[in-house]
């Protein structure tokens, strides 16, 4: 048999009259049902299993000489009146959109800040965060790691419980684990201004620098009562709201001012889904229908 | 159109004057899989009636506060057969008989890769279940009249233990789902040597259809996440038959080990079962919107993250059994972290229909009922996901409402969706669409009107698996919705397996092609003959279909 | 329809250089990925249970490290491989004597588990059902023992039906197959003596 008569387009037909299939065989449910016995003693009375044991062994067997030397084929003969409709050209064709397309619209921004000023805008309004936080501890408790302790205290349930005085020491593992969070958190916030700075319609470092830190304040006000409330008794809100307002300056001015990158929403719907990838050759063909 | 001008009555082949002993033979020995298929999915939905039937007897016992439909242990066993049942009956078979029926046609081959094992999966998957039914008459043995087990589908050690579970009910539990388990793992392991080795020239693994990428990450879910439940389930049986102290409380062994095991099966296994109706739609909604799947590698991506990821989740069936915060903060995360994938996925399809010129047919009405009521599920997914929120209503009715807003409103919906679009393929005839669009409305009041009501009764404190309720707690109303409910979906079933009684022997005949598909599957005769094909395609782009109808702009062009 | 002419030569030109990996060798793999879970699930349990034990014995009183048994596995494993070598170049008479040299191998590590479990039942009065060491250790390293059974019995059917006279040359196949599987319950044995020899002894 050549290639040409077992190859070819879907549905297309073959001289052939047969074609071959695995042969049917019922030592399969024969092995089945055996197997099923075999278990099914275990439940009922041992010589269930015994029995089935035996059908288990006459499947095997069969089972065994299906397909040893060789697995059994049957040739099925091609019924002619049994065949597939030919395909049919259809005669209508479909425009596919094309890299540069003027015509559609774009609702997502063409432009954005990379990911990298994020993360730098987030580090830098982080620092003033902390500055400014350290100068509330210096001004309302005369120390720097007031603040620290309290910002771990999120984490570490047990420093709801400590007192002012306690809370005025410095201490290592609050030390960390409020850095961690700090940093962390920083980043993050950072690189979600940068993802969002270019979807606000206008005046963005205005949105970005001024109206998130209050939402976010907002939110922070009446979750933290529920993660920690002897913390929260301990907070000053005024000066929270200021240092996140730092926090958004700062970390907006960052973003602000790097440069833009372009995104992949300038290219078309088509090539974005990865159907298919920028050919050089998009102006010439196509032109057919 | 395709097809349009080919005779479409066309002369009846293949009935050889057989009677019925050949046509038993025929099917008994088959090891097509297309047969086997058919024979998955027809098994399924026998196991859908009867688990069904359950289903509604519960619901009848809990329609009105102070019931007594069904005793008390009555109804433990009914809602342990109920969800052993829909899980491992329904939602396993369907699993094999989808993949079984459309993978070898969708790469273009003619069978599985390894037939024989294909058909002793599938008969030890029947005789597995029929194991665990015989025991409503061998299940207590000899100490006196038989019955089901009646340990809850996830069967919490040590309730499971000889001295509070006497009899055989529970070693019919377990042995069943092993010995039908066997066949899952056979047919898992035939689906992938099947998508690796079969494919046809030109197939290669980016342009495989969606369906059987989905399929593929899905058998390999079921080969790593059913061996921990055997072995939970050999543990268990040890210790019941020899003695063993596996989940023996008093001798040191632990009951929240049973709980590990069986969860790191147990969610990999929500989504092996949703797998399907995530394959299902990946093919309706682009045939019915007229447009090729939005970001097919970020879908396969999402597929691949998913086959990772829910691996690492377990624990969130277990925040109220006491682990240390920081197990619970992980799950809790790893949690959130697997609705992400989840979320490309709808946002995909989402995507695949903005644009595209809708057909709201059937098949696409239940795909879009499958996204707005996944949603949901996803979301109150997601609320249980939060470890403290979980502590509040943890085993309460909420958490049945949510999980059967993924598994009877996803599942279901998609698996629909499947039946009616592969209908025409199956039978050669088409359904009626005025029935089913009568089934899609139904179920989805169906539907709604009974689990939405659960969350409500769980949040008023109603905990699941009692079998009666006094009244004045709240729960009557929400109850007796979700009785009502569960009536109109019976409705809705029933009209839906009378519109396939109906079709497959009077429907209109349905013509090779009738929705101007782009995967192989249509380009054969329907049904399609033993050897699938006459040749074995050739393709070149992941819509072969499409390049045949579009020589002058196949997708070819653009891959 | 010159873009016709040109499509069909392609498909040829496609299907003459179309590879797609075996199918056995796939299934193989993935049933041994599938038995890999399983014994990591036991393994995992048994290791959660070290030290659990209420009552003894406990593993370091009563666990001789059975040397002699492991260098047999394991050198079975290199016979296996000489067996396959000698068939591959139709040498039957060889592939016949690296085979028993397996079979024995293979035979006397499980006659060894035999013996060892003999030891710990009358001798130590240890049982599946005595402690959590019992029940964790019966149950690891019989399921082990189990797939070494199985595939002793596969290795004797090879030889069996060889010797009847069945030419296993045409079998060749099949036969690499089953040494994967020995490789396989060979690599297992090395994590099930680590973690039950070594590990809980100390
Ligand atoms: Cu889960």
């Amino acid at each position: 048999m050549s290639i040409e008569d077992q190859h070819g387009e879907a549905g297309e037909r073959t001289q052939q009259t047969h074609i071959q299939l695995p042969a049917p065989t019922f030592f399969p449910i024969v092995f089945a049902f055996g197997v099923t016995l075999l278990f099914a003693g275990l439940l009922t009375f041992w010589l269930v299993s015994f029995i089935g044991f035996l059908v288990f062994f006459v499947g095997a067997l069969g089972w065994w000489r299906n397909v040893i030397p060789h697995e059994d084929h049957e040739l099925v003969s091609i019924e002619p009146e049994h065949r597939p409709a030919p395909v049919m050209v259809e005669t209508r064709s479909v425009v596919r959109l094309r890299a540069g397309e003027q015509a559609h619209r774009m609702r997502i921004p063409i432009e954005v800040h990379p990911y990298t000023a994020g993360i730098v805008g987030g580090l830098a309004g982080g620092a003033a965060m902390a500055a400014l936080a350290c100068l509330y501890g210096l001004v309302a408790e005369h120390s720097i790691w007031y603040p620290v302790n309290l910002l771990a205290g999120v984490v570490i349930p047990g420093l709801g419980h400590a007192t002012t005085e306690q809370l005025r020491q410095f201490m290592a593992g609050p030390f960390i684990a409020a850095l961690i969070g700090h940093i962390g958190i920083s980043i993050l916030v950072g690189v979600v201004y940068a993802a969002i700075l270019p979807m606000f319609p206008k005046y963005a470092p205005l949105w970005a620098g001024v109206l998130m830190p209050l939402f976010w304040s907002g939110l922070t006000y009446p979750v933290l009562d529920i993660i920690n409330p002897a913390l929260n008794r301990r907070i000053s809100w005024p000066w929270f709201v200021i240092c996140q307002l730092a926090f958004g300056l700062v970390g907006g001015f960052f973003v602000a001012r790097s440069t833009h990158i372009k995104t992949l929403q300038s290219l078309p719907m088509a090539e974005r889904a990865a159907l298919h990838y920028p050919t050089e050759q998009t102006s010439t063909t196509k032109d057919v229908h | 159109m395709a097809s349009i001008d080919y005779p479409l009555e066309r002369p009846k082949v293949g009935t050889k004057d057989w009677g019925f002993a050949e046509h038993m033979y025929d099917w008994v020995a088959t090891v097509d899989h297309k047969k086997l298929g058919i024979m998955y999915i027809v098994s399924a939905l026998l196991f859908l009636v009867i688990a069904g039937i359950m289903a509604l007897v519960i619901r009848t016992q809990l329609a009105l506060p102070n019931g007594h439909v069904v005793a008390p242990d009555t109804y433990n066993r009914l809602f342990t057969m109920h969800g052993t049942t829909m899980v491992f009956l329904l939602g396993m078979p369907l699993v094999a008989g989808f993949s079984n029926y459309l993978v070898p046609l969708m790469i273009g081959a003619r069978d599985m890769a390894f037939p024989r094992l294909n058909a002793f999966g599938f008969w030890i998957f029947l005789f597995g279940g029929f194991l665990l039914y015989f025991s409503y008459l061998g299940g207590s043995g000899l100490y006196g009249a038989g019955s089901a087990p009646d340990v809850g589908w996830f069967a919490y050690a040590p309730l499971t233990e000889k001295p509070f579970s006497l009899g055989h009910s529970t070693d019919y539990w377990a042995l069943g789902i092993i010995v039908s388990g066997i066949g899952t793992i056979a047919s898992a392991i035939n689906v992938i040597a099947t998508t690796f080795s079969l494919r046809c020239p030109g197939m290669t693994l980016s342009r495989m259809p969606m369906f059987v990428w989905v399929m593929l990450i899905d058998s390999w879910l079921i080969l790593v996440a059913f061996p921990p439940l055997t072995a939970a389930q050999i543990m268990l049986l040890l210790d019941r038959y020899l003695g063993a102290n596996f989940f023996y409380t008093q001798r040191g062994g632990s009951a929240v080990l049973w709980q590990h095991l069986f969860w790191i099966f147990g969610h990999p296994e929500v989504y092996i079962l949703i797998f399907p109706a995530f394959a299902i739609l990946s093919e309706v909604i682009p045939i019915f919107s007229r447009k090729p799947i939005f970001g097919r590698p970020a879908m396969v991506g999402a597929v691949v993250a998913i086959g990772f990821i829910s691996l690492g989740v377990w624990a969130h069936h277990m925040f109220a059994v006491g682990m240390t915060s920081y197990a619970n903060s992980f799950f809790a995360a790893s949690t959130m972290l697997v609705g992400i994938p989840t979320g490309i996925k709808i946002f995909n399809w989402t995507a695949t229909m903005y644009g595209g010129k809708v057909n709201l047919k059937t098949p696409m009405l239940f795909c879009c009922g499958f996204l707005l009521q996944f949603l949901i599920a996803g979301l109150t997914g997601i609320m249980l996901a939060i470890a403290p929120f979980d502590w509040q209503l943890h085993d309460s009715y909420f958490v049945v409402g949510h999980f059967h807003f993924t598994l009877a409103e996803g599942l279901v919906f998609g698996i629909f969706a499947g039946l009616y679009y592969w209908f025409p393929k199956i039978t050669g005839r088409m359904y009626n669409e005025k029935l089913g669009k009568w089934h899609f409305w139904l179920f989805v009041i169906g539907v709604n009107l009974t689990f939405i009501p659960m969350h409500f009764a769980g949040i008023l404190g109603m905990p699941r698996r009692i079998y009666t309720y006094q009244a004045g707690r709240g729960w009557e109303f929400w109850q007796f919705s979700a009785t009502i409910g569960a009536y109109i979906q019976a409705i809705a079933v029933a009209i839906y397996v009378w519109n396939v009684v109906h079709s497959a022997i009077k429907g209109e005949p349905a013509g090779d092609d009738p929705w101007d598909g782009w995967t192989l599957e249509w380009a054969t005769t329907s049904p399609p003959p033993e050897y699938n094909f006459e040749k074995l395609p050739v393709v070149r782009s992941s819509r072969p279909l499409w390049d045949l109808k579009h020589p002058h702009d196949p997708d070819w062009k653009y891959e | 329809m010159a873009d016709a002419l040109d499509l069909t030569a392609d498909a040829l030109t496609l299907e003459r250089e179309w590879k797609t990996p075996d199918r056995g060798t796939v299934g193989i793999i993935f049933l041994i990925i599938t038995e890999s879970v399983l014994f990591l699930t036991f393994v995992a349990v048994y290791l959660v249970y070290i030290g659990a034990s209420v009552t003894g014995p406990y593993p370091k009183d009563v666990l001789e490290t059975p040397i002699l048994a492991t260098v047999c596995l394991l050198s079975s494993s290199l016979t296996i491989v000489a067996a396959e070598w000698a068939l591959e170049r139709n040498r039957i008479g060889m592939f016949r004597i690296w085979w028993l040299v397996t079979i024995v191998l293979g035979l006397y590590f499980l006659f060894d588990t035999g013996m060892e479990w003999k030891k710990l039942i009358y001798v130590d009065h240890l049982t599946i059902s005595t402690n959590l060491f019992g029940t964790t250790f019966y149950s690891l390293v019989g399921l082990h023992a189990s797939h070494v059974t199985v595939g002793m019995i596969f290795l004797l059917l090879v030889i069996g039906v060889n010797l009847l006279g069945f030419p296993i040359e045409t079998q060749k196949r099949r036969v690499k197959f089953l040494s994967w599987y020995w490789h396989f319950v060979d690599a297992v044995w090395v994590i099930v003596f680590t973690v039950v020899y070594i590990i809980s002894t100390r």
